[in-house]
């Protein structure tokens, strides 16, 4: 996962050159009815993804990138509800389908795995069988999805497909339980495979094997993958391009080397700082975004970075941003933008990354 | 670099004895003494049941095949009673009476109550309310009255009718089991992956979340069945159960009660087999419970 395959994963994205998207999601919306009030989790959220492409949807617990996730496939937990907004699949709105046409899409068009590959399959049910069930939801004879199966867990590379096919999944080390997860995702050959942090649960070097499992997989059988993480260093072991979540709101988005070598979202730039680096030198301290994610119930008036934004001025605090084209394939909703920052702010000497602090705009001056 | 790797998963060792969920459970309860004594018991019970069929040393109905009251003796193992009939021969038709009513009931009861549990658990709302108040309701009632008015309504007594009478009484403790572990099932990731996987419902139900509530339903239907037995029991013993000369091991004891003086045997011998047969179930439940507790690896 070094420069190198980076740069031919773009060479290869730049001469696919897609028109037409797979999905378009326009102006999502999901709300929980709590106690409390209405949160929401997914706020306007739109974006495209095109046939084979790679597309990561980065941000922090609460961002709302699972639940964009699982508001495309219409499996909002209760208490849940898509309020607004529009999912097309090749032109149909996924969001006006009944449940029997949804359930049709559902694993055999656009398939999910989850984080935990312990807890995503069923215990008392033989790893095969359990692949085998996802094709035959999908209308596939018993024989005709036994043979895939083993043929799919070798493609997954599970060692002695044809002896696993019979153990229970806690027979299967967690490295091997993602790959059936996988391997049940592709049963069906989907357009679309959605990846919800599918290597959070796994230790760093099955984490590596799954990743190239997927990119591999991409790459053969031209799946479009869908991968929602918090890790930025996934997106760029993976993806093509990037969406970067923030309360909610898809922040910035744009090509992933892009989006590495000059974000424009103060939140990106943060993100990206607070990445160890092997190569950091020793003095340097690793920098954390200060301050909690928001309040969903509550959210911030504004731009909702702005509490915990080193480079915020005053429009930050009462005019919300939206997302505005700022380089070539590159959006971001901010005010402000890196690219002021640097020049004004001093952002790339900056050492104090309080609120507020490049900027010196804070709430107590302001009143 | 995947090669390598993968290499280093397979060698990871699995333990063989966690070839099964149900083989290790198969294996604790063989550790439980009392579970497999109960068990070796009602497979014991089961084949006499089954003898019974076709054969019994005397008719269990034939009066006078010995002097009425005449105790234990090597003709007449268990005696005879007041009409002179073999009580051995009406014990082991007992059996075969009680194991019918005891399975019959908890068969009914599995009939209705996992189905209506699992789509009360799952679908919640209207449906689960109704579910609920219905359970309350039954358990409201005493079941004894519900019982004998249901013999009474049902006309003509007969064994399918007091299967029924006693499983109408019996059906709200497995719907409510159900539902619980479905209310707790459908939470798990597994049921969204199978969601997410295109799953219908219904296969969702039976398919993913029944077979992970096994354990417990099979507890609760072998706790179920020494209930229903002893139920059955209680109303032959007031005369409402199984119609004469059918012997039950309750109305045997309810005949015999008027000559315990004199003649003990009558009540002691279907008596002991009913205390037999439900400590059975209830040590080979207990053992289950223990076995197929997955809290409880041992």
């Amino acid at each position: 996962m070094g420069c190198a395959t980076r740069s031919t994963r773009a060479r290869v994205a730049r001469e696919k050159s897609l028109p037409t998207p797979i999905l378009q999601v326009r102006d999502l919306r999901t709300q929980f009815a709590t106690d409390g009030g209405t949160v929401t989790a997914v706020d306007g959220v739109s974006f495209d993804l095109y046939p084979g492409e790679s597309l990561g949807i980065v941000g922090e617990s609460g961002s709302g990138k699972s639940m964009t996730a699982l508001s495309i496939l219409r499996l909002v937990p209760d208490p849940g509800r898509i309020v607004g907004g529009q999912v097309l699949f090749h032109d149909q709105d996924l969001l006006q389908l009944t449940g029997e046409e949804i359930r049709e899409i559902r694993g055999r068009d656009i398939a999910m795995i989850f984080q935990d590959p312990q807890s995503s399959l069923n215990p008392v049910l033989r790893t095969g069988f359990q692949v085998d069930e996802a094709m035959l939801a999908h209308g596939k004879s018993k024989g005709e999805a036994r043979a895939r199966t083993v043929e799919l867990l070798k493609k997954v590379r599970i060692p002695a497909a044809e002896s696993r096919y019979k153990d229970f999944p806690h027979q299967l080390s967690g490295g091997m339980r993602q790959r059936a997860m996988i391997a049940m995702g592709l049963s069906n050959a989907p357009s679309i495979l959605i990846a919800d942090e599918p290597t959070t649960a796994l230790d760093v070097t099955v984490q590596a094997q799954i990743l190239e499992l997927l990119a591999d997989l991409n790459r053969e059988l031209g799946t479009a993958i869908v991968m929602i993480t918090h890790n930025m260093g996934v997106v760029a072991g993976l993806c093509e391009r990037v969406l970067v979540m923030y309360a909610g709101e898809i922040v910035e988005q744009g090509p992933v080397e892009q989006i590495f070598e000059n974000p424009q979202h103060p939140y990106t730039w943060s993100l990206l700082k607070s990445i160890p680096r092997v190569d950091a030198l020793r003095h340097e301290r690793l920098r954390s975004i200060e301050g909690l994610a928001p309040d969903l119930l509550h959210p911030p008036l504004g731009c909702r970075f702005h509490p915990r934004c080193p480079f915020r001025i005053e429009k930050c605090f009462h005019d919300h941003p939206h997302l505005e084209h700022v380089a070539a394939g590159q959006q971001a909703a901010c005010w402000v933008t890196m690219e002021r920052a640097r020049k004004e702010m001093g952002a790339d000497q900056l050492i104090d990354i309080r609120p507020g602090a490049a900027s010196g705009v804070h709430p107590g001056e302001l009143l | 670099m995947a090669a390598t790797a993968a290499a280093v998963v397979v060698g990871r060792p699995v333990a063989p004895e966690q070839a099964s969920l149900w083989s290790d459970a198969w294996r604790r309860l063989r550790r439980n003494r009392l579970a497999l004594a109960g068990a070796i018991y009602l497979t014991f019970l089961i084949i006499v049941a089954l003898v019974a069929l076709v054969y019994t040393p005397y008719p269990m109905a034939g009066v006078a095949v010995a002097k009425p009251y005449s105790g234990p003796s090597a003709a007449h193992l268990f005696g005879a009673d007041a009409l002179g009939r073999d009580v051995l021969s009406r014990v082991m038709v007992g059996a075969q009476i009680s194991l019918t009513v005891g399975i019959g009931t908890q068969l009914i009861v599995l009939a209705i109550g996992v189905p209506i549990g699992l789509v009360a658990g799952y679908f919640g709302g209207w449906i689960d309310s109704i579910v609920s108040f219905a359970v309350n309701v039954f358990y409201g009632v005493p079941d004894l009255l519900v019982a004998l008015l249901l013999v009474v309504l049902l006309g003509h007594p007969g064994l399918d009718k007091i299967i029924i009478a006693i499983s109408v009484t019996r059906w709200m403790d497995m719907t409510r089991l159900v539902r619980g572990q479905t209310l707790a099932l459908r939470e798990r990731e597994f049921i969204e992956a199978a969601r997410a996987a295109g799953a219908k419902p219904l296969k969702i139900l039976f398919g993913h979340i029944f077979p992970n509530a096994l354990g417990p339903v099979i507890v609760q239907a072998t706790f179920g069945v020494p209930a229903a037995i002893l139920f059955e029991a209680f109303l032959s013993f007031l005369g409402l159960g199984v119609p004469p000369p059918q012997p039950s091991w309750g109305s045997m004891a309810a005949d015999g009660l008027a000559a315990i003086r004199i003649a003990p045997h009558i009540v002691v011998a279907p008596s002991i087999a009913l205390s037999l047969t439900l400590m059975a179930f209830n040590f080979l439940g207990d053992g289950l419970r223990d076995a197929l507790d997955p809290r409880s690896r041992r």
